[in-house]
């Protein structure tokens, strides 16, 4: 049975166990949500401009800043924090919410909108889509 | 005549305000929606970290997301619902707000 990859410590860290290609396969995710919330272009940046109140034709700006900081700030700590041995409980979160909002990114742009979609999408895509939500799975169980 | 002026715009005055307080007061939702890439164990940490519900009240409105495509996860005045959509949203799961009824 192969070893967990994030382990809550009695400390209250949480311990990264993933090799090289692990962590380069998080950084990959972790920078295209940053350039997509810089970049207009950027193929994931459309997803990450879900309505907040899609009854209203316009969000709050207030509203909507504060989604596009908080993202911003959290995939950036992220990626300041990729190569530590330990996170702490703040930074364990941000490396969550970063690779959850690029799962979901990946998801959209590539319209997979239904259990359906996802089963039938290109088989280097979907084992992209498992690997994150492995990932998300071990880390996850670390709150 | 010029006592009962003052008296008729203050009664206007009053069913006005009285109507925009009850609009105000309306209840605000939201709304978690269910996508097919989430993880259950994400959703439930989601819900246990931003509002510190229990863990069965958030495995109870996971499982009601999975199975009815969404759930209501809060209800309140507009400005918080906002805000927990925000947290939501920033946290990657598919979120909205709506004005109930």
């Amino acid at each position: 049975m192969p070893g967990k990859l994030f382990i809550r410590r009695r400390d209250g860290r949480v311990e990264v166990r993933l090799n090289d290609a692990g962590r380069e396969v998080i950084r990959q995710i972790f920078a295209h949500v940053v350039a997509a919330e810089r970049d207009p272009t950027h193929d994931w940046h459309v997803a990450l401009l879900a309505p907040i109140n899609p009854s209203s034709d316009d969000d709050d700006p207030l509203s909507t800043l504060a989604r596009q900081n908080e993202i911003a700030t959290n995939a950036e700590l992220s990626i300041m924090t990729l190569n530590e041995q330990f996170l702490n409980d703040a930074e364990a979160w941000a490396w969550l919410s970063t690779l959850q909002v690029g799962l979901r990114s990946m998801a959209v742009v590539n319209g997979i909108l239904s259990d359906e979609r996802l089963e039938a999408c290109d088989r280097a895509l979907l084992e992209d889509i498992r690997t994150i939500q492995q990932l998300l799975f071990e880390l996850a169980a670390c709150f | 005549m010029a006592s009962v002026k003052p008296l008729r715009i203050s009664s206007t005055e009053s069913e006005v305000q009285s109507e925009v307080a009850v609009v105000t007061q309306r209840v605000w939702n939201v709304v978690v929606w269910n996508d097919p890439v989430t993880p259950m164990t994400v959703v439930v940490v989601v819900f246990k970290r931003i509002f510190g519900y229990s863990n069965s009240k958030c495995t109870q409105l996971m499982l009601k997301v999975h199975h009815e495509g969404r759930a209501i996860v809060w209800s309140g005045h507009r400005e918080r619902a906002e805000s927990y959509c925000v947290k939501l949203q920033v946290a990657g799961l598919q979120a909205t707000v709506e004005q109930d009824g």
